[in-house]
């Protein structure tokens, strides 16, 4: 049992480094299928707001979205047992999300093509803070230096940052490339977006990291 | 501010450290408060999946006439009224109204037998058994979107699953 003690830490250590959601969607598809539904459960709570905000990123208004989500969830249960590799499904998940988005917006920008031209390409995160309701304003206060930069970013860096910042580390390479971004746009190195976002709040005083 | 592409390029290749996890903490929040995860969306998920779940052994009923309940799960306001869903092997026809801060709903099944209704509400449950007439009712249900499972003892093997309503 000397051994144990030994190899334990290293175990752990690995174990709290690699832990994202892909794993513990891998490990919910593979419950599911022996006929344990709890992971998955549990797995709709920690990932719908990715979905959701991956779904929104692309354009699609509240109600699409809501359809759009609870349908992703639906696909993957009811082809949960053609998935060859559970280890690709938080990366198809996204992925499903994202096509559906854009072909829901794409059929209601033909919809509205004579009402309005394409002025509202996605604008996710980028409402002024005085448009927000007053108690959201209040409250996001101490970041306003962060939501001045963030509007000013190139549209893909905003998706990327904003649904990157969802997951933790071990997730960051799944949502870039599930977004259509190069590998390697962020972690383990800072990418080009988050370089510019950080350069940019260090250079103003009103920005503080605490 | 702009600074030079040597700089940017040198921040780009740093390693990620803890300003930068700060930075993501202030854009998380900044997610959640400009578009926040609309309330209810995970648990009506999860009855979708729970009901998906049963689905080789269900009977989907259709709402017949006007769906005057049927309304989307964003709708708060309470419909009272009374609405008929119907299969091959199940009429069910269910009245609602608000009583307290609850809501009441009255329900009756042909043909009559001993029927054990549940009713799902996000991830709770309750379940009744109607009399021999095929009457049943829920005193104290919740508002928001619920759907009645049906289970028959003639026919165990497959229920009957309402379309999602809002009560």
């Amino acid at each position: 049992m000397m051994s144990d003690d030994l190899v334990e830490p290293v175990d752990t250590a690995l174990r709290d480094q690699g832990e994202g959601l892909a794993d513990q969607a891998a490990r919910a598809v593979l419950a599911y299928r022996e006929g344990e539904r709890e992971p998955l459960a549990a797995l709709v709570h920690v990932m719908t707001p990715l979905l959701w905000h991956t779904v929104r990123a692309q354009g699609a208004d509240p109600e699409q979205a809501e359809d759009i989500v609870q349908n992703v969830w639906l696909t993957l249960v009811r082809d949960i047992d053609q998935i060859r590799d559970p280890r690709a499904t938080l990366q198809w998940m996204l992925v499903t999300a994202k096509r559906a988005a854009w072909r829901t917006v794409r059929r209601s920008r033909d919809e509205q093509v004579r009402q309005s031209n394409d002025e509202h390409a996605t604008d996710w995160l980028t409402t002024p803070v005085e448009d927000l309701p007053d108690s959201v304003a209040v409250r996001s206060e101490r970041d306003e230096a962060l939501w001045q930069h963030v509007r000013a970013l190139p549209d893909r860096c905003r998706k990327l940052l904003g649904l990157v910042a969802m997951v933790e580390r071990p997730d960051y390479a799944v949502v870039s490339q599930a977004l259509g971004m190069p590998v390697g746009s962020i972690g383990p190195t800072r990418g080009r977006c988050l370089a510019k976002l950080r350069a940019a709040l260090t250079a103003d005083p009103t920005w503080s990291p605490s | 501010m702009s600074i030079d592409d040597t700089t940017l390029a040198l921040l780009a290749d740093g390693m990620l450290d803890e300003t930068d996890r700060v930075i993501f903490e202030g854009l998380a929040r900044m997610v959640e408060t400009v578009d926040p995860v609309p309330a209810g969306l995970v648990e009506r998920i999860g009855m979708a999946l729970t009901i998906e779940a049963l689905q080789a052994e269900v009977a989907e009923l259709r709402l017949v006439g006007e769906p005057a309940l049927a309304v989307r799960a964003d709708e708060t306001s309470i419909e009272a009224g009374t609405i008929t869903f119907t299969t091959d092997v199940l009429t069910v026809m269910i009245s609602v109204r608000p009583e307290g801060g609850h809501v009441r709903v009255d329900g009756w099944a042909a043909p009559a037998e001993e029927i054990e209704v549940e009713l799902h509400q996000g991830g709770d449950l309750t379940v009744t058994v109607s009399d021999e007439d095929g009457r049943f009712s829920f005193v104290d249900a919740d508002h928001g979107p619920a759907r009645l499972v049906l289970r028959r003892p003639s026919d165990p093997t497959v229920p009957v699953v309402t379309p999602q309503i809002e009560l």
